[in-house]
């Protein structure tokens, strides 16, 4: 029988419902000004270069780099018991807008500032799929 | 738009007339209420003062205190002219002097306690849920999407991003976060107050301590603590009739990087930068004319790039300006003289101004005084990382 999932999910403002609905169809989706063709993440309902509020969701290409990285050796939460050390990352996408995710197929050690990713979809519920990269 | 810099009239004008902290450390038998009701106490004491002679109250103590200084006000048995919480996180101290005396000078006060308390040891200690989570605050209050389900939590890892990039770009070591680390501890040794007094620390030490989140150990991180800290703002004539003397509030800025800690080079050239340039353009001085300094460690990082900001060192160069001894006490710039918060206690930046303040009253004995000293910086950082305000206090 599958592991039951214990870390916490997102629960997320009505403005980041569609980034979590195309996650669900893996599609890495960002906000993109019709009126200044801004890029922007996290969601927000105007386009904070120019405030215009006509915007599309469009697909990233899902391609970015490390811009930082750290390393948890201490547990904060149960939901990670027996998976300390683990990586946040702080991921610049080509678009420009940076996101905080989950490194997959790298060991913490291996990981650098600057290094190219790229995205993968993470099932980890049959309503939540967390967008999280891997080395490009 | 023109850029905003503050009034140079005002240099001189105001200043601290007393000062007062609590019991620090560990005092489970009493709330953040009851920690800045000794803080308020001592530094009217000190100021030679009584509640009723104050009509301005600036205070903040934990975050899910709805207005703390209504109930502050209630303990003390006052009514204010002037008074709010602020909730700029590590920045609100500072900038609760600064409008003190921007309440003084528009004629809405004339005396103001500032002040922050907390009970951050005793509400992570209450419980093992508690104790795990680390959390001083409550979890509503927390985001929930974008950060916890990848499993970030806790102030150690945001600050931790600006240090990797730091080391990244500028090839810091965890040696050199190390060395502030260290002249933090031996100041402490000479602080009765200090929570780490009795506990020195050597380099060795320090790259044995456990990893908390990396690049930080144990060491690169603050205390948990209890305590409160207050200074009574007034204006300098007023003041020079009070029982201490004054200590000059000579400039003050701030600064909020408010698209955020992860936007642009924000966690690698901080609000301090603008902030320090508006305090020192209003008290006429550079970082040249600093005598000592008090900056905000949350973290080691934090202080690395607060000194880059503020002109000390250039950017990029604060790893080889901290290890060369110049924060030690007969340093070039005698730096957080009482342990700052990774080593006497944590307070969000209130002991630092209490400390400033003090050192320039000159009432510490030679093992603990800078000598000489006639200028003071003091750093107030937090609000998610990127709010920031400056004061320079300036001896009378
Ligand atoms: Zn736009």
């Amino acid at each position: 029988m599958a592991k039951e999932y214990t870390k916490p999910l997102p629960r997320p403002a009505p403005e980041s419902e569609p980034f979590w609905a195309a996650a669900r169809d893996h599609k890495l989706k960002i906000q993109k000004c019709r009126s200044c063709g801004n890029h922007w993440f996290p969601p927000s309902e105007h386009c904070p270069e120019c405030l215009s509020a006509d915007h599309d969701w469009i697909e990233a290409s899902g391609r970015g780099r490390v811009f930082s990285f750290v390393t948890y050796q201490r547990l904060y939460n149960k939901g990670w018991e027996g998976e300390v050390p683990y990586v946040v990352a702080l991921i610049e996408l080509d678009e420009g807008p940076r996101l905080l995710s989950n490194l997959t197929g790298i060991a913490p050690e291996n990981v650098a500032c600057d290094m190219a990713v790229k995205v993968v979809f993470d099932d980890v519920t049959p309503e939540v799929t967390l967008p999280k990269f891997t080395p490009a | 738009m023109s850029v905003p810099q503050p009034n140079p009239a005002l240099r001189d004008k105001y200043a601290i007339a007393g000062t007062g902290t609590s019991r620090l450390g560990q005092v489970p038998d009493v709330s953040s209420l009851g920690l800045m009701e000794e803080a308020s106490a001592n530094a009217l004491s000190d100021a030679g003062l009584t509640a009723k002679d104050i009509d301005g109250l600036l205070v903040r103590g934990p975050d899910d205190i709805y207005t703390f200084h209504q109930v502050l006000g209630e303990r003390l048995g006052i009514n204010a002219s002037f008074s709010t919480t602020t909730t700029n996180g590590g920045a609100s101290q500072i900038l609760s002097v600064i409008l003190a005396v921007m309440a003084i000078d528009a004629g809405l006060a004339s005396v103001v306690l500032c002040g922050f308390g907390r009970d951050a040891w005793s509400r992570t200690h209450r419980t093992e849920q508690a104790r795990i989570s680390g959390a001083t605050r409550s979890a509503a209050m927390d985001t929930q999407e974008f950060g916890p389900e990848y499993g970030l939590f806790g102030a150690p890892a945001m600050h931790a991003f600006g240090a990797r990039r730091h080391m990244h770009e500028f090839g810091t070591t965890r040696e050199q976060f190390g060395a502030i680390s260290l002249a933090f501890r031996e100041h402490a040794q000479r602080n009765p107050q200090a929570q780490m007094l009795g506990r020195p620390l050597t380099m060795e030490d320090y790259l044995a301590a456990r990893m908390i989140v990396e690049p930080f150990c144990l060491l690169d991180c603050s205390l948990r603590s209890d305590g409160a800290g207050a200074v009574i703002v007034t204006s300098t004539e007023r003041a020079r009739d009070m029982k201490q003397k004054p200590v000059l509030i000579k400039g003050f800025g701030t600064h909020n990087n408010l698209r955020g800690w992860f936007d642009g080079d924000n966690m690698l050239r901080t609000a301090a930068g603008p902030s320090g340039q508006r305090a020192y353009a209003m008290a006429g001085l550079g970082p040249k004319d600093i005598d000592c300094a008090q900056i905000y460690d949350c973290f080691t990082y934090m202080v690395l790039t607060q000194l880059e900001d503020y002109g000390f060192c250039k950017k990029g160069e604060g790893g080889d300006f901290v290890s060369s001894g110049t924060l030690a006490l007969d340093g070039a710039l005698p730096t957080n003289t009482s342990g700052g918060q990774l080593s006497e206690t944590h307070n969000e930046g209130m002991l630092q101004i209490v400390e400033g303040a003090r050192q320039l009253q000159g009432i510490y004995g030679p093992d603990r005084q800078v000598p000489a000293a006639e200028t003071c910086l003091v750093s107030g950082h937090g609000g998610n990382t990127v709010c920031h305000s400056s004061l320079i206090l300036g001896a009378a």
